[in-house]
């Protein structure tokens, strides 16, 4: 049986302990029980308080938060599934073997002070590793930031708060990305399934949670941070096989650093850490971003939109300049801007709502005062093409434009035509934020800047290859 | 690490079916001639030895040689210069070899501590000495990535012919590409591998020059 298998106590518990629960406001001890009984320590709409049952363990206290205090796991009368550690380093093992006492489903030590330290941390992982191996109980971490799952209103974590709730699974190897990725997801509405920091992977790695991810429903694509591997054959394994269901997109870091090569041959000296790593990525259908922004810019397109079946891409804008701009990010990257039909052009001219103007090529410009009917035409036409499998929608905001309408324009036609992807770029700040918003609540990614969105284009161009 | 001998290198190319130019180990310069009138000139020669790993840059190479005293010549320069500034190697004999003309290509190997075996792709010369225009896989490899390869490199277009050259052979570096993946595969023991260059025409793509490297 796969590792996988036996993670729902993390991602579903019914019984959590906390263990290193502190009054200590300070102290990770008390945010992450505060995480558990409220949702979040920075209160905000998306915050849900856990369900189940909630367990503080310290010998110290009686009562924190509220809740009752056990100076053991052990002490605990019902079943604990799953065990927060947040003790000092040198206590983790102990409290490791109380928890196979009480028999708990599964452990994150969160817990810094091991491996990243050095040998001495090394070994003091490896005991804990043993401890959780013979007992068959999956181990997440040490030295992590635990998860946050809103479906299961679960933030065991010392995160800030929690994201909104989407279908983008963040698997992370830092604890601090994750972090700052809560508080930018909230401010820009970037939705989240389940965030998970791994930390030092002593048992349960990368390839683990995704795996599990496979199969669960509230994931349609998972977003990585990754600093190295550990076992890249099986992380290219079990990619290729989940990554035929959901799309996975990787942010890789560590990528200048020169491994120590014999000169001895050309592909030692050449070969690159990160060359090989994409390479991989490549071969396992994994879409590599460039940076933090990236990672979530594609992985949001890939998760809400189909895959283009062929790399045969419409640009509608109302703005020449935009256009212009987009057909050249486009052919950057080796998105194909196909040239419109005569017949294409006919249909435009009979439905009556283009400008004399007009550009009668793609990109297809419809001109400053274009109305939501002219998108609705505009939009309609290209997407009833069977050469062109999806459009990219630029919208600039102008005295008659209205910049709602035209996203529910924009939704409404996706609705009708599910499988080409649409991808929009409403730009500008105050005054399309609606606009935006009901685009992103439909499923339609929206970018603020035309690059970005040729960017995602690009993935779903890619992901169609891969299918 | 340390360089495989030159019969065993011979022994894995034939056993994957590696082509490799026309070619005889010579012990002489008389034999030298021998071998040199029976394959046909012109002739590249070169220095064997696994203690020498950079042959061109001690002397331990010697291209286009069009007759028998350009050979004879050439060989005895050869010997002097690779004894004089690698005195302590041990030379196992002169490869008298068919001289190839084509685009030169390098396919290599080397073991990373993640994937293993990773394969590299790319143009010879100052394409990868100088551009680093290079591609890689992990190994194995189909015929599907050994295209992706070559497609992926940005001088990829040297190779379908430019100037009034005719394209190379794609599918003949393609099946080079899968057996060497294949070798790298099956033995562990090789830890880095170069063929460089891999010369192709518009018929075949010959290993000209094998590098197979051990603990």
């Amino acid at each position: 049986m796969s590792k996988a298998n036996k993670l729902d106590p993390i991602f579903n518990p019914k019984g959590i302990a906390v263990i290193g629960a502190s009054r200590d406001h300070n102290s990770v001890g008390y945010g992450i029980l505060k995480n558990i009984i409220k949702g979040c320590v920075f209160e905000n709409e998306y915050c849900k308080p856990f369900k189940g049952r909630v367990y503080a363990v310290n010998p110290n206290a009686d009562e924190i938060q509220g809740i009752s205090c056990y100076p053991k796991i052990t002490d605990i009368k019902e079943d604990v599934d799953l065990a927060l550690i947040a003790v000092p380093t040198q206590i983790v093992p102990a409290v490791m073997k109380d928890c196979v006492k009480k028999k708990v489903k599964a452990i994150i030590v969160i817990s810094a002070g091991f491996a990243e330290l050095g040998e001495k941390g090394k070994k003091l992982q490896d005991e804990i590793k043993d401890i959780a191996e013979k007992a068959k109980i999956p181990l997440m971490g040490p030295n992590c930031l635990g998860i946050i799952r809103s479906s299961a209103n679960l933030n065991a974590s010392f995160a800030p708060a929690m994201p909104p709730q989407g279908n983008v699974a963040f698997i992370s190897q830092s604890g601090a990305i994750a972090d700052s990725i809560i508080d930018w997801a909230i401010e820009n509405n970037y939705k989240f399934s389940t965030i998970v920091s791994y930390g030092n992977r002593a048992d349960l790695d990368v390839h683990d949670f995704i795996e599990y991810l496979e199969k669960d429903e509230e994931t349609k694509a998972i977003a990585l941070y990754i600093e190295g591997l550990k076992d890249g054959k099986k992380f290219m394994e079990i990619a290729k096989k989940v990554g035929k269901t959901k799309p996975i997109v990787v942010l890789k870091s560590g990528r200048t650093e020169k491994g120590i090569h014999a000169i001895s041959s050309h592909t030692g000296s050449l070969a690159g850490s990160y060359e090989i790593y994409k390479a991989a990525f490549k071969q396992s259908n994994v879409t590599v971003a460039d940076t933090i922004e990236e990672l979530f810019d594609i992985t949001k397109a890939l998760a809400h939109q189909p895959p283009a079946k062929t790399n045969s891409i419409g640009i509608i804008t109302n703005g020449g300049g935009c256009g212009v701009l987009a057909a050249d990010y486009c052919s950057g990257i080796g998105i194909d801007i196909v040239e419109l039909k005569a017949s294409t052009i006919k249909k435009l001219d009979n439905t009556g709502k283009m400008h004399p103007a007009y550009s009668r090529n793609n990109p297809l410009d419809i001109i400053g005062d274009a109305l939501p009917e002219t998108y609705n035409a505009a939009i309609e036409t290209l997407l009833m093409e069977d050469y062109i499998s999806g459009i990219i929608v630029i919208q600039t905001l102008q005295t008659m434009t209205n910049p709602e309408e035209d996203a529910n324009v924009t939704v409404e036609l996706s609705k009708k035509y599910p499988e080409k992807p649409i991808v929009c770029v409403h730009m500008g700040g105050r005054f399309s934020k609606r606009g935006k918003h009901i685009l992103e609540t439909n499923g339609i990614p929206n970018y603020d800047d035309i690059k970005k969105a040729a960017i995602a284009m690009k993935a779903l161009v890619e992901r169609g290859k891969q299918k | 690490m340390q360089q495989l001998d030159f019969n065993k290198t011979k022994k894995l190319l034939d056993k994957y079916n590696i082509p490799y130019p026309k070619s005889e180990l010579a012990a002489s310069s008389d034999k030298a001639i021998k071998i040199a009138k029976k394959i046909g000139f012109p002739i590249a020669i070169k220095v064997i030895s696994k203690d020498i790993i950079h042959k061109s840059d001690i002397g331990g190479v010697k291209v286009n040689l069009n007759n028998e005293e350009e050979l004879s010549d050439a060989y005895d320069s050869l010997l002097t210069s690779t004894k004089k500034k690698s005195p302590k190697s041990k030379i196992e004999g002169i490869l008298i070899q068919k001289m190839e003309s084509g685009v030169e290509v390098i396919i290599g190997m080397k073991r990373d501590p993640q994937f293993d075996a990773v394969l590299m792709f790319g143009l010879g010369g100052i394409f990868v000495e100088v551009l680093k225009d290079v591609s890689f896989r992990v190994a194995p490899i189909e015929k599907k990535e050994a295209e992706e390869m070559i497609n992926e490199i940005k001088s990829r277009k040297i190779l379908y012919g430019i100037r009034g050259q005719k394209p190379v052979k794609i599918s003949a570096l393609v099946d080079l590409m899968v057996k060497i993946s294949k070798l790298s595969i099956e033995n562990k023991k090789i830890l880095e591998l170069d063929l460089n260059p891999v010369i192709a025409d518009e018929t075949s793509a010959k290993a000209v020059d094998v590098r197979m490297m051990i603990e």
